[in-house]
């Protein structure tokens, strides 16, 4: 078994008060605890400070910890005769423990469970799942891959059709082994949904951006758009304005229960950047004889600066 | 071909959980949950029913929280206050989400 020097890992000498071994941890923690810090090795920094703690924090722990006096770090050491006294419920598994194992199930023990077998539960699992939208919509299988003490294992889950950006997976009994009679752990999925080319996703809904040209907007169209079901004809109305929003009802996402989202296309009126010498005949015959103002709450001044963008 | 049936639950409305569920799920003594309700941090379906049922929507904060506690070494009532402030973020983010799809692909 080797040995960690605790006290040297929280940059405290051995005589440290308790406060000063909570504040020495909470700054350590505060500066690599992995939702912080994006150092490289601040995971495994976080966990030696977290051990340190889990037994210099606990009085009987670390006078357990301080009577094996001070050898080099790194260096193989055995352990006292009563710990292994009180590892009796894992004795077959003695020589694979290290000073953590020890450490913490003397807390257990100490807990109430003395000297039996300690019921453990397995270890949970959180993944993150991104799923293309289509995925979502009909249904899919996932093949997850686990890491755990026997190696990898890949998991075949079912993902129903309607999952929508957000919803939370509970797959019971599925994570790690329990030991002695503990519970199997969880596994955790959250799922997100990929970024599409085309549609954007709330809830069940989804959104597209739906180019009309000034014609269009005005005299209405038909218009075939894609839908994640295959395409149908939308029908724009005449007098279409930008920003408007033409819902196509029961078009979005499959729902859980059945029924699907909506689907609404979000216009806006686009024009040729170089129009043709006809075209551009025709927009200054249209603007001759118009009388329609897009602005009609803002009047030009003489006093207007002019200003070219 | 060999078959596993997984038992599955969406963490949403739809799911209800009692206390010694929300307990396993989320690594806390029922009494600190207990103590969470009190502090008005975690809110049963119906107070007055019991025993109290509470939203699956409840497990992933909770863990989350949990794992806070755990990691900095936090008291209770810093992880009630906690508690607030995720659920917070997630409305926040769902907001976000659900106004990112209103916004034109040319302006985002």
């Amino acid at each position: 078994m080797q040995y960690k020097d605790y006290y040297a890992t929280l940059d405290l000498p051995r005589d440290a008060s308790l406060d000063q071994i909570k504040k020495a941890y909470r700054k350590l923690a505060r500066q690599t605890h992995p939702d912080v810090s994006k150092a490289a090795d601040a995971e495994a920094r976080f966990k030696e400070a977290a051990e340190a703690y889990a037994t210099l924090k606990d009085p009987e722990k670390r006078a357990a910890y301080d009577a094996l006096g001070r050898p080099q770090v790194g260096e193989e050491f055995v352990p006292p005769p009563q710990w292994r006294h009180e590892h009796a419920a894992d004795a077959t598994a003695f020589d694979d423990l290290d000073l953590a194992d020890f450490l913490a199930a003397m807390g257990r023990n100490h807990r109430g469970a003395a000297h039996g077998p300690v019921a453990t539960p397995g270890r949970d699992y959180e993944n993150t799942v991104s799923l293309h939208l289509e995925d979502a919509h009909r249904g899919t299988t996932l093949n997850l891959d686990l890491a755990d003490a026997g190696g990898t294992r890949t998991l075949e889950v079912t993902i129903p059709p309607g999952t929508r950006e957000g919803q939370k997976l509970r797959l019971r009994g599925r994570g790690g082994k329990g030991r002695n009679g503990g519970p199997d752990g969880d596994i955790y999925l959250h799922i997100t949904l990929a970024p599409h080319a085309v549609f954007r996703a709330d809830h069940h809904d989804l959104y597209f951006d739906l180019a009309l040209a000034p014609w269009e907007a005005t005299l209405g169209a038909e218009i075939e758009v894609a839908t994640l079901d295959g395409p149908v004809l939308l029908t724009v109305p005449a007098g279409t304005r930008a920003g408007r929003k033409l819902r196509l009802r029961g078009r979005g996402l499959a729902q859980g229960k059945g029924g699907h989202g909506d689907l609404y296309a979000l216009v806006h009126i686009d024009v040729a950047a170089t129009p043709s010498e006809p075209e551009r005949a025709l927009y200054l015959e249209l603007s001759r004889i118009s009388h329609f103002n897009p602005r009609p709450h803002t009047r030009p001044t003489a006093h207007t600066a002019k200003e070219t963008p | 071909m060999n078959l596993t049936l997984i038992e599955w639950v969406w963490l949403d409305a739809s799911e209800t959980m009692t206390l010694d569920e929300l307990s396993r799920c989320c690594d806390m003594d029922t009494d600190d949950l207990q103590e969470l309700v009190e502090y008005s941090a975690l809110v049963p379906l119906q107070p007055a029913t019991q025993p109290p049922a509470f939203s699956a929507e409840w497990v992933t904060p909770l863990r989350t929280a949990g794992k806070l506690r755990s990691d900095f070494d936090l008291d209770l009532f810093s992880v009630a206050l906690l508690l607030g402030h995720l659920n917070r973020i997630e409305t926040l983010e769902r907001q976000v989400k659900s106004l990112q799809a209103l916004v034109p692909a040319h302006f985002a």
